[in-house]
């Protein structure tokens, strides 16, 4: 049980914004559609507080990630981070 | 309105004077005048005029107003919104451009002005040219067709952004994604925006992205910006190439382009799913506003609290009326009235016992009214044997017999005397009285039995 507990707040935590709004909004509107019994009803809830605060992290805490397409030999494109330097000195 | 008669008569040449064939106009008449006379000149209706633009202003409505000048003179141009949407070219201050259209009088102002139906800029004759064949071309094959714009996603993960790496325009696109949508990740592909070079390192850029893929996660970019800052109808002419609008066209990720201010307008932003008035505006875009999203995640918080409560209670209300229900049938329920009947049969007992133990009590409380006297009785008499006991302990004591006048007397080594002969003439005695004790010395030793 523990483990199943353990393992979805894992992958809540790893889901991008969009996901994690679109299952919290499910978990919503099951909960409010109602005719549960009162386990799945918890079960329910509390996985919602998870989706919620999965999403309200990722708003709050997130830092946008800069990087710049380079092309290898071979013709092979990588994304290498970007510094703001490198585009101010640009500039 | 009334006909139209000689302003002066041909007979007098000189001051006009009001006479009374010649009725005063008002002012709506006299425009009226005009407006008839310049409609009525063929030569207005269809002209191209050639000058500089000096100030432009966008109505609320979306019509465009400028003046058109040249050394000696300038005229009032007016694009309307429908036109002005249809234009490849937007009037812009210090532009050389061509200008097509009629003459015609606004009443309300008292103007003559030229409404412009075509714009061209002028010693672009040529590029104008070729701006317009080619987007003539591109529009018959399709490539601009609203039926190919693509919908933007609503939360993108990857953003692919081509630009040059040089100047504001990637720094204003950054700041903005920092700020309405951080948890996005940027790529950006580097190209040249203008010069005659730049055309083929933006389709390069652009294929650079459609070719990328991250090799952990296998994704690729949600949504592509191609901007570009301000600059002269020759720098943003790479926008305007047929290889760039194609590649635009043809990218497999939904692109938003935006190239210079809102008025210039280049055949890529024809070619793109969304076209954005500037690099900026195509930042916001292509994300969702961070703080719109905290107040979704609010709403659906506050609705899932609410959902769970009523779970909650109604999981409670139920349960009490199956409680209701389970009790009149249960077991436990006639458990329970069998309970009730033991306890009538205990209470029962109990007030039987009661009323014994009543009894009894009355009983012992008969019996300690009397205890008292009986104590107190018994207690007198052990006092007094207690002081006789002690009375004759007391006189047990040998100190109390000195009380009585008998002394203690020792000899030198401290022994109580009580043998004449075993002191002789000389020695120390002490003799202890009642209070205090006496050094003293034998004179003299008689022995009684003598």
């Amino acid at each position: 049980m523990t483990d199943n507990v353990d393992a979805e707040r894992q992958r809540i935590a790893a889901l991008p914004f969009d996901k994690a709004l679109a299952e919290f909004r499910q978990v919503v509107e099951k909960l409010e559609a109602g005719n549960l019994p009162l386990e799945d009803s918890i079960a329910l809830f509390e996985q919602g507080v998870l989706l919620q605060r999965r999403c309200e992290r990722m708003l709050s805490e997130a830092e946008l990630r800069f990087q710049r397409l380079v092309e290898q030999a071979g013709g092979k494109v990588r994304a290498l981070d970007l510094s703001v330097s490198d585009v101010e000195d640009a500039g | 309105m009334r006909p139209f008669e000689p302003l002066l008569p041909a007979d007098e040449p000189g001051r006009p004077e009001p006479a009374a064939n010649l009725p005063i106009l008002t002012v709506a008449e006299v425009t009226q005048l005009v407006k008839g006379a310049i409609r009525a000149a063929p030569r207005l209706r269809d002209v191209w005029v050639e000058g500089e633009v000096g100030q432009v202003s966008i109505s609320a409505a979306g019509h465009c107003y400028f003046t058109l000048k040249d050394e000696r003179a300038q005229i009032k141009c007016v694009i309307f919104r429908d036109d002005r949407l249809m234009m490849p070219f937007e009037a812009r201050t210090g532009l050389r451009l061509v200008a097509q259209g009629s003459i015609d009088v606004f009443d309300a102002q008292g103007v003559y002005q030229l409404y412009v139906r075509t714009l061209q800029p002028s010693g672009f004759g040529d590029l104008a040219l070729r701006f317009e064949a080619l987007k003539a071309k591109l529009q018959a094959e399709g490539l601009f067709d609203s039926s190919k714009k693509r919908k933007l996603p609503t939360y993108p993960q990857t953003i692919g952004v081509v630009t040059s790496l040089s100047g504001a325009v990637l720094h204003d696109i950054r700041r903005v994604l920092a700020r309405r949508w951080p948890m996005a990740r940027v790529v950006v592909s580097a190209c040249q925006v203008q010069g005659g070079g730049a055309a083929p390192t933006i389709v390069a850029a652009l294929r650079r992205v459609a070719r990328w893929t991250d090799p952990d996660t296998g994704r690729t970019t949600d949504v592509v910006i191609l901007a570009r800052g301000g600059g002269s109808l020759e720098d943003l002419w790479p926008f305007n190439d047929e290889s760039v609008v194609r590649a635009v066209a043809a990218h497999p990720c939904p692109i938003v382009v935006g190239v210079g201010h809102e008025t210039d307008v280049t055949l890529a932003e024809f070619a793109a799913d969304v076209r954005a008035a500037t690099p900026s505006v195509a930042a916001e875009l292509v994300v969702p506003a961070r703080s719109d999203e905290q107040a979704r995640l609010d709403v659906f918080s506050a609705r899932l609290r609410q959902a769970a409560g009523r779970a909650l209670s109604d999981r409670r209300s139920v349960l009490n009326n199956e409680k209701r229900a389970l009790e009149a049938n249960h077991p436990a329920a006639q458990l329970a009235a069998e309970r009730e009947r033991i306890g009538n049969l205990i209470d029962r007992a109990a007030r039987v016992v009661g009323r014994r133990l009543e009894l009894d009590r009355a009983t012992t409380e008969r019996a300690a009214e009397q205890m008292p006297a009986l104590v107190a009785t018994r207690i007198g008499i052990a006092r007094a044997e207690l002081n006789r006991q002690s009375a004759s302990l007391g006189a047990l004591s040998p100190y109390a017999t000195l009380e009585r006048g008998y002394s203690i007397v020792r000899g030198p080594d401290g022994t109580v005397l009580r043998d004449a002969r075993t002191v002789k003439s000389g020695d120390s005695v002490s003799v202890k009285l009642q209070r205090g004790e006496i050094g003293a010395r034998v004179e003299q030793v008689r022995d009684s039995s003598s």
